[in-house]
């Protein structure tokens, strides 16, 4: 389609005036005036033209109408592959809708056939998208405009996803429809998962659930109340078969079959009982006659081993008397050997009783001697002892220690050295007498002679007769004194403990115990030559000698002659008891022989006995045998009778098993009766309690309740499994449409528009993602930029252009459609507008483009068809 | 001359569990009120007894109190004379039940639970055929023909059951003569189990349920007042309503073009009435999206007014056209899916019930478009 003229009357500012642009042409048309012109006016009235119905009042047709009213008209001539035709529309009074066919003047259609002609044209068919393409000044999409709105889109349309894509969803409606797959899927949600499952806490989850528990629930009464039926018919049957079994004709006839078995019963023991004694009493016969069978055959055996016994009888005595006689010629044999054996022993005896005393007299003879030599040794040894026991008392009072006798003797030495000393320091006294003296002085008692010099020790007095008395003092005190005194006190112990005056008597004790201790040891050495083992011993040994049997001493006999008699009597006696013993062997064999022939006799007397009392008096004997045999054949009868009798009874005898298992039977019949009346009793009482207990819950009203409950239920989740496949439905109905309208044109719209970014945008390059079909990445100079960094102007740009692609979309699909833009580079710079041109231009060969734009200076360049604005009335 | 009251099918005790809310228990509760109307009535009429032809109990196992109030209300009554016969609901089958209610049964009740004569009034003789088991499977009324009575009694047979096709529950099997009256001489014969009234032959009648419990029948409950003048004079039935809940099936049909909500209108009760309908509004003929919309706003706006409400639209078929669709979109995806969801509801090659989703589908997208901002 192409638009060739526009016409508009009483629109809007033209109140009661007109406009006409004429001779819009292909390619570039530009109207390019000031804002007062109404270039506005004409877009709108263009767009209302197309899509407002010319019966309605909608506001976009309100707002055409001018403030004094009236009825705009608007106008516009077309052309498409038809032909040329001429669409007029005017709203409200006179409202009228008509389509002229221009190379006829033929009116093609008017009122609402005009408008699906209308529709046909900008729609491309129905599901096609609009058919013309119009962008606005900063709006991006053909949307309701209140000025707020415009206002506020502007920065709605954020994104170049939107810029693209919404392009493309607002010429196939496709807002809404997003809005209305939201609201669906929102409902949807609120009943299922994603998964399509009901969702937990959701209605839908919750009527089902309340669903299933009525089914179980359901089922369970349903249950109870069969089993509610099931006890009443039971019961029923129970009592109806209670009342049969207790029928009284029932009852007495199962008491009479019990009666009449019993009776059989005890016919046929009775019999039994019979034939039994018959069958003992037929024992017993036999017994008998075996019995007797056997008395007549050991008669007869006995009269035979009778004869048997006698003969060996016989023969058994004949034997005891050779062994009699045998036995007494053993024994005489026996006396004289024992005889000669006794007298050898007495002689033996008496040989050595002579021998013995021999002996005897020898031994006494012996010691008497012996005893003689050792009282002599005691006697010496005793004497031995005697003088060493002297000689070593003695001893004890004369033995001195050697060392104590040399202590004395360096003792005495010391004291004479000593004195000697002293005897030399000593002051002495000497005085020469006058001739004429009268006396000599006494010094101590002592003349003192003339000359003499005499010593004294501290003092001395001097007894000058006829002058008096000298008293001599020394006045010093004894040097060697303490020493002297000293040695002196040391022997006069020494020699007290000894016991001797001086020194020379202790070496002569000294000597005396030398001599004293000889003495000793040879005492000693004697007596222990003479009594080795102690005197003790050797008193012991003579002791032991003992008393001698003086008569012994006196006997006296050659013991060689002695001995050889006692050695032949032994010998003797010895061949006497060989002789003695080879005899005696003989008795015994002939008693031997004498006890078993006793003994042979003796057992057959017995057995003889005992066949003589078996057999009883032998004249008897024929008569007894005849007895037995008669006896015999007697119970050979009986017998015969017995077993008569027992087979006439056995073959009448009843069938004892057969006859109890009638009773049994009958008894069983009785008793199973019996216990079933009592099993029904208790069914009917344990089924009453069941019954009652459950009529009282109102089970079956519960039942019928819940079922129908439950079918409420089950139309109610029903109702939700519906609205959930209706929902699902209408999404999947909605998704596949949209994904067609994407496939459909998003795509080709795509691919349309990327020649034409290049054409405009040298240095950026957009690439879109295959699959979403969104722009994923943006390249300007080579840096990678968000996609949501867009300008405003670039955006617009996208904008124009994804209409242009879109319009090549549809002019290649045969349905050329115009693009009208309406100030819609506002934002855009003039380097880019140019470019903007450049594609316009280029686009324009097959595609009309009508630019309505304020910009005159900035669209002077644009080129193209300019379009003019001219008044019209119509 | 005597005049008795006939009813039948009470079916006391029934719980209605496919409603919710309070709606069980007042119908419970209307079920047992009637009691009290038969009484009236009958004192109204000067009627001394009334007849009840079987399901009195709605369970062989009715609650212990339901079975007491009820006899304490007809104790009340007295002197009136009720008579009970078992029925299917509650048959003889129901052992505990028929000795619990022979311990408990006031001296003006009688159990009717032996076919044999019983003496109404004076010259007035009962036979009654009651229900041994839940299916006898045979006529039950047969004995009346030989039942021996005194010389121009009146008979009156008393029996539950179907008569021909006359089954309330579609069992066929065990059928009651329907010249029973002729052949046993009877004057009347009071029948149970249908529980619409309906008129066998001028002597044989089914009362009907004085209390309905569900749509089928779409009568108001009723009972039947009998007066018998002689054995042989005809009777004469005049029903009484007896009923407080009314089970209505409203038809409503619908074509195109028309206007639902009002046709609706028109078909509803007056609203006074409301609170004691049981409503089911069963929509057929064919009706545009819109108007369908409109229908189904109706009766959510007046559901409210009843007892209970629903719509049957299963046979309401949808017509679809282009202004339609335009009211969802002109063109685009929208209006793509929009055509998709009306070829496939009109597809024969689909089932039945893929073209319902398929028309409900396109219905819904219909409301969805009309709250969305174009």
């Amino acid at each position: 389609m192409r638009i060739e003229a526009l016409r508009l009357f009483n629109v809007r500012r033209f109140a009661d005036s007109g406009v006409a642009i004429e001779d819009i042409g292909d390619g570039v048309n530009v109207l390019c005036a000031a804002n007062e012109f109404g270039k506005s006016t004409s877009f709108e009235a263009l767009h209302a033209l197309f899509f407002q119905p010319y019966s309605g009042t909608p506001g976009e047709v309100q707002k055409l109408r001018p403030y004094s009213g009236g009825s705009p008209i608007v106008e516009a001539d077309i052309s498409t592959g038809a032909g040329r035709f001429r669409i007029t529309k005017q709203y409200y009074a006179g409202r009228s809708a008509r389509v002229v066919d221009l190379g006829s003047g033929r009116l093609v259609a008017q009122a609402d056939e005009a408008e699906s002609f209308i529709a046909a044209l900008v729609r491309g068919g129905a599901a096609g998208p609009a058919g013309l393409l119009w962008v606005r000044q900063g709006i991006t999409g053909l949307e309701k405009r209140g000025g707020a709105q415009e206002e506020n889109e502007k920065q709605v349309r954020a994104s170049l996803l939107e810029s693209v894509q919404g392009e493309v969803e607002a010429v196939t409606g496709g807002r809404r429809m997003a809005e209305i797959v939201a609201a669906t899927r929102s409902a949807l949600a609120e009943l299922v998962t994603a998964t399509g499952r009901p969702k937990t806490g959701g209605r839908y989850a919750a009527a089902l659930d309340a669903r299933d528990q009525l089914v179980s629930a359901e089922a369970k009464l349903r249950e109870d109340v069969q089993a509610l039926r099931d006890a009443l018919e039971r019961r029923a049957a129970a009592t109806k078969r209670l009342a049969e079994l207790e029928k009284p004709d029932d009852r007495q006839e199962r008491r009479k079959a019990v009666e009449t078995a019993e009776a059989r019963l005890a016919a046929a023991k009775a019999q039994s009982e019979m034939l039994k004694a018959a069958e003992a009493e037929l024992t017993l016969a036999r017994e008998r006659r075996q019995i007797a069978d056997r008395a007549l055959k050991g008669f007869r055996d006995a009269l035979a081993k009778d004869q048997e016994l006698r003969e060996k009888l016989r023969q058994a005595e004949e034997k005891r008397g050779a062994a009699t006689g045998r036995r007494r010629d053993a024994a005489s044999a026996i006396d004289t050997a024992r005889a000669a054996a006794d007298a050898a022993e007495a002689e033996a005896q008496a040989s050595r009783a002579l021998l013995d005393r021999l002996e005897k007299a020898l031994r006494a003879r012996e010691a008497s001697e012996r005893l003689v030599a050792l009282n002599a040794r005691l006697a010496e040894a005793e004497a031995a002892r005697q003088s060493l026991e002297q000689a070593e008392a003695e001893l004890a009072r004369a033995r001195i220690p050697a060392k104590a006798v040399d202590d004395l003797q360096t003792l005495e030495t010391e004291i004479v050295r000593l004195r000697a000393i002293e005897e030399a320091a000593r002051p002495t006294v000497s005085i020469a007498y006058e001739a004429a003296r009268t006396g000599d002085v006494m010094m101590d008692g002592a003349a003192l002679a003339d000359g003499e010099e005499r010593g004294y020790a501290r003092q001395a007095r001097l007894v000058a007769p006829g002058i008096g008395v000298i008293t001599l003092r020394s006045n010093r005190p004894g040097a060697g004194d303490g020493r002297l005194k000293e040695a002196e006190t040391a022997r006069r112990a020494l020699l007290e403990s000894m016991g001797v005056p001086d020194l020379k008597a202790a070496r002569a004790r000294q000597s005396r115990a030398q001599e004293l201790d000889g003495v000793a040891r040879e005492a000693r050495s004697r007596l222990s030559v003479l009594a080795p083992d102690g005197l003790q011993t050797l008193r012991e040994e003579v002791a032991a000698v003992g008393a001698i049997d003086p008569d012994a001493l006196e006997f006296k006999a050659d013991p060689v002659e002695v001995r050889d008699a006692c050695a032949a009597a032994d010998e003797r006696w010895k061949s006497a008891r060989l002789a003695l013993r080879e005899v005696e062997p003989l008795q015994a064999r002939a008693n031997d022989d004498f006890v078993v022939a006793e003994k042979t006799l003796a057992s057959l007397g017995g057995e003889r006995a005992q066949i003589d009392a078996a057999l009883g008096p032998e004249d008897e004997r024929g008569e007894r045998e005849r007895e037995l045999r008669e006896a015999l054949d007697a119970l050979d009868t009986t017998v015969g009778k017995a077993e008569q009798l027992v087979d006439k009874l056995r073959a009448a005898a009843l069938d004892l098993d057969s006859v109890e298992a009638a009773l049994r039977r009958a008894r069983s019949v009785e008793d199973a009766a019996n216990r079933m009346m009592g099993e029904l009793r208790e069914e009917i009482a344990g089924l009453n309690a069941e019954i009652r207990a459950r009529s009282d819950e109102a089970v079956e009203e519960t039942w019928r309740e819940t079922s129908e409950t439950l079918g409420a239920a089950t139309v109610r989740a029903d109702a939700f499994a519906r609205e959930v496949a209706v929902l699902q439905r209408l999404v999947g109905a909605l998704e596949a449409a949209r994904s067609n309208a994407r496939d459909l044109y998003l795509k080709p719209v795509i691919s349309e528009l990327k020649p034409l970014l290049g054409l405009l945008f040298d240095d950026v390059s957009i690439s879109f993602d295959d699959k979403t079909l969104l722009p994923d990445k943006i390249l300007r100079n080579g840096q990678e930029e968000e996609v949501e960094r867009l300008s405003g102007g670039m955006r617009e740009q996208l904008s124009v252009l994804t209409r242009l692609a879109f319009a090549r979309l549809l002019a290649r699909d045969g349905r050329p459609a115009p693009v009208i833009l309406d100030d819609a580079l506002v934002y855009s710079d003039d380097d880019r507008i140019e470019r903007m041109f450049d594609a316009l231009h280029r686009l324009s060969r097959d595609q009309q483009i009508i630019v309505f734009s304020c910009r005159q200076r900035a669209f002077a360049k644009l080129g193209g068809n300019v379009l003019a604005a001219r008044d019209w009335r119509p | 001359m005597f005049s008795f009251i006939h009813s039948s099918d009470l079916h006391l005790g029934k719980r209605f569990g496919a409603f919710s809310g309070d709606l069980p228990g007042r119908l419970r509760e209307a079920r047992r009120a009637v009691i009290g109307r038969l009484a009236a009535h009958a004192r109204l009429s000067g009627a001394g007894v009334v007849l009840l032809a079987g399901d009195t109990f709605d369970t062989e196992t009715p609650a212990p109190e339901i079975r007491r109030q009820v006899f304490a209300e007809m104790r009340d009554h007295a002197p009136i004379r009720w008579v009970i016969l078992p029925g299917n609901h509650d048959s003889l089958q129901a052992t505990q039940l028929w000795s619990s209610l022979a311990t408990e049964a006031p001296p003006n009740v009688t159990l009717a639970v032996e076919p044999r004569p019983l003496e109404l009034a004076d010259n007035v003789v009962l036979l009654p055929a009651p229900c041994r088991v839940r299916r006898p499977g045979r006529d039950q009324t047969e004995w009346m023909d030989g039942a021996a009575t005194p010389d121009g009694a009146i008979r009156i047979g008393l029996a539950h059951g179907p008569i021909q096709s006359f089954s309330e529950e579609a069992t066929a099997t065990d059928v009651i003569a329907p010249d029973r009256a002729r052949r046993a001489g009877l004057s009347y014969l009071a029948l149970g189990d249908w529980h619409g009234p309906l008129e066998v032959d001028p002597r044989t009648r089914y009362s009907g349920a004085p209390e309905p419990d569900r749509f089928k029948h779409d009568r108001p409950g009723e009972a039947l007042l009998v007066r018998l003048t002689g054995a042989a004079a005809p009777a004469e039935a005049t029903s009484f309503e007896t009923a407080s809940f009314a089970w209505r099936t409203l038809a409503l049909h619908l074509i195109d073009g028309g206007q639902p909500a009002a046709a609706l209108d028109a078909l509803l009760p007056e609203p006074r009435l409301r609170r004691h309908t049981i409503a089911r509004v069963v929509a057929t003929g064919r009706c545009r999206l819109s108007g369908r919309a409109a229908l189904s706003a109706a009766i959510e706006h007046v559901g409210p007014d009843f007892a209970y409400l629903e719509l049957d639209e299963s046979a309401l078929a949808t017509d679809c056209d282009v202004g339609d669709l335009d009211l969802i979109d002109r063109a685009g995806a929208l209006r793509e899916a929009a055509d998709a969801l009306l070829a496939e509801s009109a597809d024969e090659r689909l089932s039945a019930v893929e073209r319902d989703l398929a028309r409900a589908a396109l219905g819904r997208l219909f409301s969805m478009s009309q709250t969305t901002a174009p």
